[in-house]
């Protein structure tokens, strides 16, 4: 037994709130992953991320939470996004890039202040690259309530938002408003990106919202299956990113351990790899097929079309 | 909008192009005008030494030794930031290149002021490092040598030394200060001397090494692990056995004084002094730099002592100074 946990880590309040927050945080952003893949929309994913550092760094230097941070500022960006015309194709990269670039100025700002003005200590490590561990037991209610929004948005919108990632126009004619599926896309997007950002980092959640949700597309057909595989993959790769974090404080004499978000995203990084494996398809019992995401779009339309 | 580049915008980029050639020399050369160095000695010839402290407690003890004879500034003076984070700005920047003596502390904590000192050259400018008047290695682990009763006295000498060799028409008024600086660090001494003797072996907890020197002159013993202490100093994340083993210290009563850095706080260290005060464990806030206004540097760490003390022997918390 202590050669897989060592001493302690199921008595240690950290690791259990970590546990905790590990699990649902990746619950969610693997959820919202399979949609951003399948829309295709990574880079307005990462996009979130850079304005999640933002919201972050602002409130660490006002003295906020950071989460409430993470997610405000991910929603504003979000909001600048779709006014500069993020759904609009051509403009879609060339808008985000823009919004991403203005707010990791914005950060890079508000970092200086916190360290020159402010007493806060190792705001950018911890902003940037997670900090899971520490991690006030008191924000688990309002992590499980956000994640609990999160995770409505998209179970609410989910035919429409797959409907419309796939054809514009029958969506239009179905009479669905295609602009506010988009918004409410982005906020669950916003939310699940600043949930994350707990975990791993603002920087490093991108890994967590498409890692899980590309590995998962790769292996399965339908959108169930998809978001079962992806789910389930999101909180694996996340608790077992942290025992490991948890136990290499054991394997140099005298460390201190190493950081849980090298742990999760190079699980993340492995189980990508993995599921591109001839070998572990087969396992999953469906003949080898085209790895795009345009593939199991063609699957979900067809899904939906049973369904509707 | 993109401008395709066509034989015909090249015929026209050629009609342009002894403006911006003009207009590039233009920028040259102001740039070379601006690389040129700057004559820093012309506004230092009154008989008045320019002196910087790299922090506010070298600042105040030079100028205790310097009195009327020298103008001190710090650079490192607010009690709400932390001075490992600390980036220097152009101001700064000038305000040590006009300097004639300069007191930092070295051991890698203020590595900026070596920095602008090599980027503003002067051959006659006097420089104190607490760490080489104390012969100390670089990879000395813990860097708030101030805290060390051994320290400021060597420091008041090598500062009463250097201002001889600047000003030596007024050799006889720095040597009286500095005994006078030597016998007002007394009653700190003192009562270090007496708590050890009352308390030693008494353990404490602290985030960071902040005040370990004084810690430990005082017969303290401290539990906290040096590696979680130097990664709460360093701002990395330190492992959850460290916190856990952190947080035992008070919920297991095993620790009879918390001596919390005010200058560096973040959410994990907010939450252990959470954890220190709920199980009733005396909280003491100790300090990068001198808090002001009010206090000396002799002050200071006096207060700071019977703070300790305060919480040892009547269970009372001074959270701040």
């Amino acid at each position: 037994m202590h050669v897989v946990f060592e001493s302690g880590f199921f008595t240690s309040a950290p690791v259990r709130t970590a546990l905790i927050i590990g699990a649902v945080t990746a619950m969610v952003s693997s959820v919202v992953g399979v949609f951003v893949v399948v829309r295709s929309q990574s880079f307005a994913g990462h996009a979130l991320t850079d304005v999640a550092t933002t919201g972050g760094s602002a409130a660490f230097f006002f003295g906020l939470s950071p989460l409430l941070g993470f997610i405000g500022g991910g929603v504003i960006g979000a909001g600048a996004m779709d006014l500069i015309g993020v759904e609009r194709e051509r403009r879609r990269d060339l808008a985000t890039g823009i919004v991403l670039g203005t707010a990791l100025g914005l950060a890079a700002l508000f970092l200086y202040l916190d360290t020159t003005k402010g007493a806060t200590t190792g705001a950018t490590q911890q902003l940037l690259f997670g900090s899971i561990f520490t991690v006030d037991p008191s924000t688990v209610p309002l992590v499980l309530g956000l994640s609990a929004l999160g995770l409505a948005i998209v179970v609410l919108i989910n035919r429409p938002l797959l409907l419309s990632s796939l054809s514009a126009e029958l969506t239009r004619a179905r009479g669905i408003n295609l602009r506010g599926v988009g918004v409410l896309f982005m906020i669950a997007m916003a939310v699940s990106v600043g949930l994350s950002s707990i975990a791993v980092g603002s920087i490093l959640s991108t890994a967590l919202l498409i890692g899980p949700a590309a590995a998962s597309i790769r292996l399965t057909k339908s959108l169930h299956a998809s978001l079962m595989v992806a789910g389930v993959l999101g909180v694996a790769t996340t608790w077992l990113g942290i025992l490991f974090a948890y136990d290499s404080f054991y394997w140099v004499p005298s460390s201190q351990g190493l950081p849980v978000s090298f742990f999760i995203v190079s699980l993340i990084f492995i189980a990508y790899l993995m599921s591109g494996l001839p070998f572990v398809r087969r396992r999953f019992d469906r003949p080898p097929r085209a790895n795009s995401a345009g593939a199991s779009n063609q699957a979900s339309i067809e899904a939906l079309e049973v369904g509707a | 909008m993109i401008t395709q580049f066509t034989p015909d915008s090249a015929r026209s980029s050629r009609r342009i192009a002894p403006r911006v050639v003009l207009a590039y020399a233009l920028v040259f050369s102001t740039a070379l005008c601006l690389s040129a160095p700057i004559d820093a000695s012309a506004s230092t010839k009154s008989s008045v030494i320019v002196a910087v402290g790299a922090e506010n407690e070298y600042a105040n003890v030079l100028s205790q030794i310097g009195g009327e004879y020298v103008k001190v500034s710090s650079i490192l003076d607010d009690p709400n930031t932390d001075p490992h984070t600390f980036e220097a700005s152009p101001s700064v920047a000038e305000e040590i290149g006009r300097a004639q003596l300069i007191v930092q502390n070295g051991v890698g904590y203020d590595g900026f002021m070596n920095k602008i000192e090599t980027a503003s050259p002067n051959p006659k400018r006097k420089i104190v490092v607490a760490q080489d008047v104390l012969d100390l290695p670089t990879d000395t682990p813990n860097p708030h040598l101030w805290y060390s009763p051994k320290t400021m006295p060597a420091v008041a000498s090598a500062i009463a030394k250097d201002l001889e060799k600047l000003d030596p028409s007024h050799a006889a008024y720095f040597q009286k200060n500095l005994a006078s600086f030597n016998r007002s660090l007394q009653p700190w001494l003192r009562a270090i001397a007496a708590f050890k003797s009352k308390h030693h072996g008494t353990p404490a907890a602290v985030t960071e090494p902040v005040a370990d020197y004084l810690l430990k002159a005082m017969g303290l013993r401290i539990l906290t692990p040096f590696v979680f202490q130097a990664d709460i100093m360093n701002g990395v994340d330190p492992a959850p056995e460290d916190i856990s083993l952190e947080e035992g210290f008070f919920t297991k009563h095993q620790a009879r004084v918390f001596c919390y850095n005010q200058q560096v706080v973040d959410s994990l260290t907010a939450v252990i002094k959470q954890t220190a005060v709920s199980a009733k464990v005396p909280v003491v806030g100790v300090y990068e730099t001198m808090p002001t206004p009010g206090y000396d540097y002799q002050t200071w760490m006096l207060d700071e002592v019977k703070a300790i003390d305060a919480a040892i022997t009547r269970h009372r918390s001074t959270e701040k100074l």
